[in-house]
This record gives structure tokens, C-alpha cells and sequence, in this order.
């Protein structure tokens, strides 16, 4: 008896326990509602059932449905654009900073500080912001534009199907820019300050330096921040409602905001079940490359 | 000594007692709406003083979002936690109604001294019947009309506020002029219930319904709305404005005409520089049918209410207060009994007078159960039609399509 508590407080048992109540509060909190989730999917739902466990089973019906929904490849495809767009620009731009920021200047630390005030604001508000700045006739872009010569007629970011898109990378882009930027720049500085001076001894130009010492050093970095990026673009919620709502015509709507659409504003809860099955199992494959890019870190 | 302080002891805790005997034989109702979330309005408000002035009544008053009424109440009906009334926009209703949410109250109103069916107007009454059966009654009403520049319509020559969709479009292109940043016209086709708010009376007008929506008329407004979209007459910012917004760039005198309804009337008279007036939502051709849309909320008792008789009561007595709406909260009541008072204010009068024989036009959406997948069809096709996606004719046809399918 004595053993079996030693264990507890030091020894296999004290793991088990480690390991058990963060199992028990990921299977509580994450694991039921998502299998959960998986189960209506596959069955019929509708306002009396929504309480109820045991429903009908509707097969595979809720996805041939949802697949043949008109907006169906619509939706997919801006699904794409929005997450490539998205994540290209954050990652892009957020390593351009990180170099710049990693430069000694007065006041480097400061003002990559001040990034992360994006960051910090809610999603809505930003939503909020961008959307008076984007808007058709009144925005501030569009005068700017319009200012440099870049356009002759205002752009209506919102309205134009062939904007509406594009409307919410941009502020999705200005969302994750900060986070971006401060991970990667935290990767940067882990890298050893004398293989740089090495290099440089060696006559290898800035170019050089960047494209052999600094990519290969951030491989696992750089992984960790595509893969999140991945999943938060994929969350990506508060900017759709607060900016174009999905339209004109669906042409900014994905999947995420789709699913929301189709549970919560035509309360048909199987298939925005469906779709989130959907979004779930490639989330699942970025969280396995994120994983095994941690991993590689890990291990060195 | 000590045992008349007992005895005052034991006094004072029957006193107390038979205080408080009332109070177990108190029904408690659960009332749930929008009003009271942002500002006070007709649930809060009169739940407050149902509550004070009946003794054996308690009421649990609890204001809840707009956009999480449907669900939050879904979710307590499921649960049976239902509230006993609610109230939801029209709409809503027969989603509840259809499925026996909502408590049967034909027999009550039958029998009501305040309630009266004949009072009210037929659209809404529509909204709340389902099956030839009443499960609610109006709360308040509201429908869209044009509003108008007097100013601008005087610059451009123009005497009469448009009679038909085609003159509407004509003076657009004339009070369009790009220099000041006017545009000619003003409306709300964004994707969501508000799109369908403004377009569903377009079909109606033309012969159409929410289950027959790819009528010629409709078709044809539909192009001429992309006519005016595509030539500048309309901002391309109508497809992503809510009416709020929307009006908002009327206000300013940036839009010599605008559709919306009777919820603007108290901003405009404070906002907009200038003179304007209220004109019926156009019809096809000259003469032709009237429609207009039917906006308002509904209450309802749920069918899981253990007291009905006392939640009948609170309905009987909001009812009994549908005069005082107009003064206190701005809502117009769905009532033809109604005599509204005048203000005094000869623009708001004016603009009454105009939404209250609009209401007489205004028509329901649905009442169906599956209302937000038909609206949602509805607003899409308008979308693609406006966006030029799709012709207007296509557009409509997939629309009809996907009703079926939900209709059967």
C-alpha cells in the first residue's frame, strides 16, 4: 500500500496521473463535443431532436446534400483562396518584419511591441474597422487609391464579386500579421549569432546568408507557424459577419462561416455538422504536420 | 416578562407568516425578447408592470440578443427549460408554430374581451396562424415604403415620387449626379433576411409568392435594380448595406431616394437637411398590384407552459397596451383600431400616414417552417442575378428549384 502511494507521489503513478487528468479534461472538453459532432452528422436533426442523443440515422445522406448544395465548389474554392491568401500574406510580410525587426536599431524591441496590438483586438472590432475602410464610396483605401492614381473608380471591396474575397484576406492578413511576425522573430533569435559571423568571414553575401543559415535553421519554426496558421485562418469567424456576411452571392462565404450559416441561421444542424466534419479532417492534417514539426525540434 | 417576548416573538413570525402566505400560491412566467438587450422597449416595459400589478404573478423578464433568440430558445425547448411567452419577428413564428412549440390559443381568443382577431391587420395575423389555427398575436408591425428628396426631386425637375419600378429607375439615372456624390437611389439587397425583406415584395407584387418566386415580373426588376447598380444610379454597396445603413447615405443627401420603413422616420427628422416625403413602394406597371414587406414581431405562449391561463392573462394585457406603443417605443401597432395620436411633427406625420396604408399592402414571408433556407434562397438568387453571376431569369429558376425541394 505504502509502494502503490510512494508511486503516486513519485514514481510511474505521479505520470499516470499527470497524464490521466490532462486526458480527462481534453476528452471532456474536446474529445465528447467532437465526436459529438461527428454523430450528427450522420443523423437526421431537427428542433425536437436537439436535445436528444439517439436520433434518426440519415447515412451519408447530410454529406451527398451538402456536396450538392449550388454554393458547394463556391465555397470550397474561396475556402482555398482565403486560407493560401492568407496565410501567404501573414507569413510573408510577418518574416519581412521579423528580419527588418531583428535588425539593431533604436527601438527595434518597441515598436515590434507594438505589433502585437493587432493582435490583441478582437476580431469583430477589426472586422468593424475594415469595413469602414474598405467601403465603397466613403473608404479610406479606396481615397488613397485614388490619391496615388492607382485607380480611376472606386473599388467596392465589399460589394464586387470579384473583390468580396479579397476584402477579407486583407484584414485577416493585418489579424495575424503580429502573430506571425512575433513567433518567427523569436525563432531568429535563436539562431546563433556566430554562425552569421562565420558565414560573413567566409565572404557569403546577405542573400546568401538568409537563403543557408537563417531558412534551414527556422525549418521547424517556420512548420509550427504555417500549421498554426493554417488552423486559425480555417477558424477564422468574427471577420465574415462583420464584413461582408459571405456575400455578394456567397462569393466571400467559406467553410467555416458556412457552417455557422447553416446551423445557426437556417437551423439545420446536421449539415453544418457536416461541414465542420469537413473542415475538421483537414485540420486534423495540419495539426499532424505541426506535430511533426515540433517534434523535430524537440528532438533537435 | 420573558414570556410576553415570546409571545411577541411568535407574533411578529405569524405577522410575518401570513405576509408571506400570498406568496405561495405565485405562478412564475418566464418572458423572453430582444426588448431591453440595447434599449427599453414593449416586453421589458410591460412585463415589469404585469408583474407589479398582479400579486399572484411573478414575472421572470429576460431580454435576449436579436440574433440568439431563435437559437437560445431551440436550445431551452429542447431541454425543457422553454420560457412560458416569447416573442419572435415574424417571420420566426411558424417555425414553432408548425411544430407544436407554440400553445393553440384560438379558443382563448374566441372567448378573450380584449383580445380580438377582426383588430388586427391580415398580414400579421397571417404570420402568427399556422394550420387555420392562432398560436400568437402581433405584437407590432412595420412594412417599406420610398423615401424621398424633395429638394433633389425639385433640382432635377422631377414633381411626382415614382409610381412604377421602371420610373423609379428613369429618375435615378436623373437625380444620379456624380460630382456632389449623389447617387439616385438607396436599398438594402445584402445577403441575408433584410435582402429578402426588400426583394420578397417584388414578387408578390408580380403575381408571385414565397413558393413561386421565378415570375417575368420579377425577372424584370431584378434588372432593373442591376441597371442601376451597373450604370452608378445605385451605389454597388447596396449588396452589402443593411436598411439601417442604407438610409443613412439618404440621410446625408448622398441618395435622393430610399427604400425602408417607418424605423427611420425618428433619425431622419433629426439627421436630413432637407424636405422629404413618403411615397408607396412602386408597383410593375401603373396600376398594377401593391406589395410591400411585413416586418414586426409576434408574441406567443409555448406549448410546454404549465400556466397557461395566467400567461393568456400577461398577452391579454400587453394587448390592452397597444395604444400607448407608438408614443412610448416608436412601433406602430398591428392594429386597424388603433387611431395613431399626431405628433405634431408635419414630416413624421406626413410619413405615418404613408407606412399605415402601406401596412394594408404588406404581405407576410412564408409563414413557413423552413423559412430561413426559402429566404436564404431568395436573397442568394437576387445576389447572383445583381452581381451578374447569373441572369435574372436563371437566377430565379435555381431559386424555384431549391424552394421546391424545401417546400416539397
Amino acid at each position: 500500500m505504502a509502494k502503490f502511494f510512494n508511486s503516486l507521489r513519485d514514481g510511474v503513478g505521479f505520470d499516470l496521473i499527470l497524464v490521466g487528468a490532462a486526458m480527462v479534461f481534453l476528452l471532456a472538453l474536446a474529445g465528447l463535443p467532437l465526436v459529438y459532432n461527428v454523430l450528427m452528422s450522420f443523423q437526421q436533426v431537427d428542433m425536437f431532436t436537439l436535445g436528444q442523443l439517439i436520433r434518426p440515422f440519415a447515412g451519408i445522406s447530410n454529406y451527398v446534400a451538402v456536396v450538392q448544395q449550388p454554393e458547394f465548389w463556391m465555397v470550397t474554392r474561396n475556402t482555398l483562396v482565403f486560407v493560401v491568401g492568407s496565410m501567404a500574406g501573414q507569413f510573408v510580410l510577418g518574416f519581412a518584419l521579423a528580419v527588418f525587426f531583428a535588425q539593431k536599431f533604436p527601438g527595434a524591441a518597441t515598436i515590434r511591441g507594438l505589433f502585437l496590438v493587432s493582435w490583441v483586438m478582437p476580431g469583430l472590432v477589426v472586422g468593424a474597422i475594415w469595413s469602414w475602410i474598405l467601403a465603397g464610396d466613403f473608404g479610406v483605401l479606396n481615397s488613397i487609391l485614388r490619391g496615388l492614381g492607382i485607380i480611376q473608380s472606386n473599388i467596392f471591396w465589399k460589394s464586387d464579386p470579384s473583390f468580396s474575397i479579397w476584402a477579407v484576406i486583407i484584414a485577416n492578413i493585418w489579424l495575424g500579421l503580429a502573430f506571425n511576425m512575433l513567433l518567427l522573430s523569436v525563432g531568429l533569435a535563436a539562431i546563433p549569432r556566430d554562425l552569421y559571423e562565420a558565414a560573413e568571414l567566409d565572404g557569403a553575401n546577405a542573400w546568401q546568408r538568409f537563403w543557408t543559415i537563417t531558412l534551414p535553421m527556422m525549418r521547424s519554426t517556420i512548420g509550427a507557424v504555417l500549421s498554426l496558421g493554417l488552423i486559425g485562418t480555417l477558424q477564422q469567424f468574427d471577420l465574415f459577419p462583420a464584413l461582408t456576411e459571405g456575400g455578394p452571392a456567397n462569393t466571400s462565404n467559406v467553410a467555416g462561416y458556412w457552417s455557422w450559416q447553416l446551423s445557426f441561421q437556417l437551423y439545420d444542424f446536421a449539415k453544418g455538422a457536416t461541414v465542420s466534419v469537413m473542415m475538421f479532417v483537414l485540420v486534423l492534417f495540419a495539426s499532424i504536420l505541426y506535430v511533426r514539426s515540433t517534434r523535430h525540434e524537440v528532438r533537435g | 416578562m420573558k414570556l410576553t417576548k415570546l409571545g411577541l416573538a411568535a407574533g411578529i413570525a405569524l405577522g410575518a407568516l401570513m405576509v408571506a402566505g400570498p406568496a405561495m400560491a405565485q405562478v412564475t412566467l418566464k418572458i423572453w425578447s430582444i426588448d431591453g438587450v440595447d434599449r427599453v422597449g414593449i416586453a421589458d416595459t410591460f412585463s415589469k408592470e404585469f408583474d407589479e400589478q398582479n400579486e399572484d404573478i411573478v414575472v421572470e423578464y429576460r431580454g435576449i440578443a436579436f440574433d440568439d433568440l431563435v437559437n437560445e430558445t431551440l436550445r431551452a425547448f429542447a431541454t425543457g427549460n422553454a420560457p412560458d411567452i416569447v416573442s419572435f419577428d415574424n417571420p420566426d413564428f411558424a417555425m414553432f408554430s408548425s411544430r407544436g412549440a407554440m400553445l393553440d390559443i384560438t379558443d382563448r381568443i374566441a372567448a378573450s374581451e380584449v383580445i380580438k382577431a377582426e383588430n388586427y391587420f391580415e398580414g400579421p395575423m397571417n404570420s402568427v396562424t399556422w394550420d387555420g389555427k392562432y398560436f400568437g398575436i402581433p405584437k407590432y408591425t412595420d412594412t417599406i415604403g420610398v423615401f424621398y428628396n424633395k429638394d433633389l426631386f425639385a433640382k432635377a425637375g422631377i414633381t411626382e415620387p415614382p409610381k412604377t419600378w421602371a420610373q423609379l429607375t428613369e429618375y435615378a439615372e436623373k437625380l444620379t449626379d456624380p460630382a456632389n456624390n449623389v447617387y439616385g437611389a438607396t436599398f438594402s439587397a445584402r445577403a441575408g433576411e433584410e435582402g429578402t425583406f426588400q426583394f420578397l415584395p417584388i414578387i408578390q407584387m408580380s403575381g408571385g409568392g414565397y413558393d413561386n418566386v421565378n415570375t417575368d415580373g420579377a425577372a424584370e426588376v431584378l434588372d432593373l435594380w442591376k441597371k442601376m447598380i451597373d450604370n452608378g444610379w445605385a451605389s454597388r454597396d447596396v449588396l452589402s448595406l443593411g436598411q439601417w445603413d442604407s438610409t443613412g447615405t439618404f440621410n446625408s443627401g448622398n441618395a435622393a431616394m430610399a427604400i425602408s420603413g417607418p424605423w427611420e422616420i425618428d433619425r431622419m427628422v433629426e439627421d436630413a437637411k432637407f424636405d422629404w416625403g413618403v411615397a408607396l413602394l412602386p408597383t410593375i406597371t401603373e396600376g398594377g398590384d401593391r406589395s410591400s414587406a411585413l416586418g414586426g414581431f409576434d408574441w406567443g405562449i409555448m406549448s410546454t407552459t404549465k400556466h397557461p391561463d395566467e400567461a393568456f392573462r400577461a398577452l391579454e394585457y400587453f394587448a390592452a397596451q397597444d395604444h400607448r406603443i407608438f408614443e412610448e417605443f416608436g412601433n406602430i401597432p398591428a392594429r386597424s383600431d388603433i387611431e395613431l395620436p399626431v405628433t405634431g411633427v408635419a414630416l413624421k406625420d406626413e410619413a405615418l400616414k404613408v407606412f399605415q396604408e402601406q401596412l394594408q399592402y404588406a404581405q407576410p414571408r412564408g409563414p413557413h417552417p423552413e423559412w430561413q433556407k426559402i429566404s436564404k434562397a431568395i436573397f442568394d438568387a437576387m445576389q447572383q442575378a445583381l452581381t451578374g453571376q447569373m441572369s435574372a431569369k436563371d437566377a430565379l429558376d435555381q431559386a424555384q428549384a431549391t424552394i421546391k425541394g424545401i417546400t416539397g
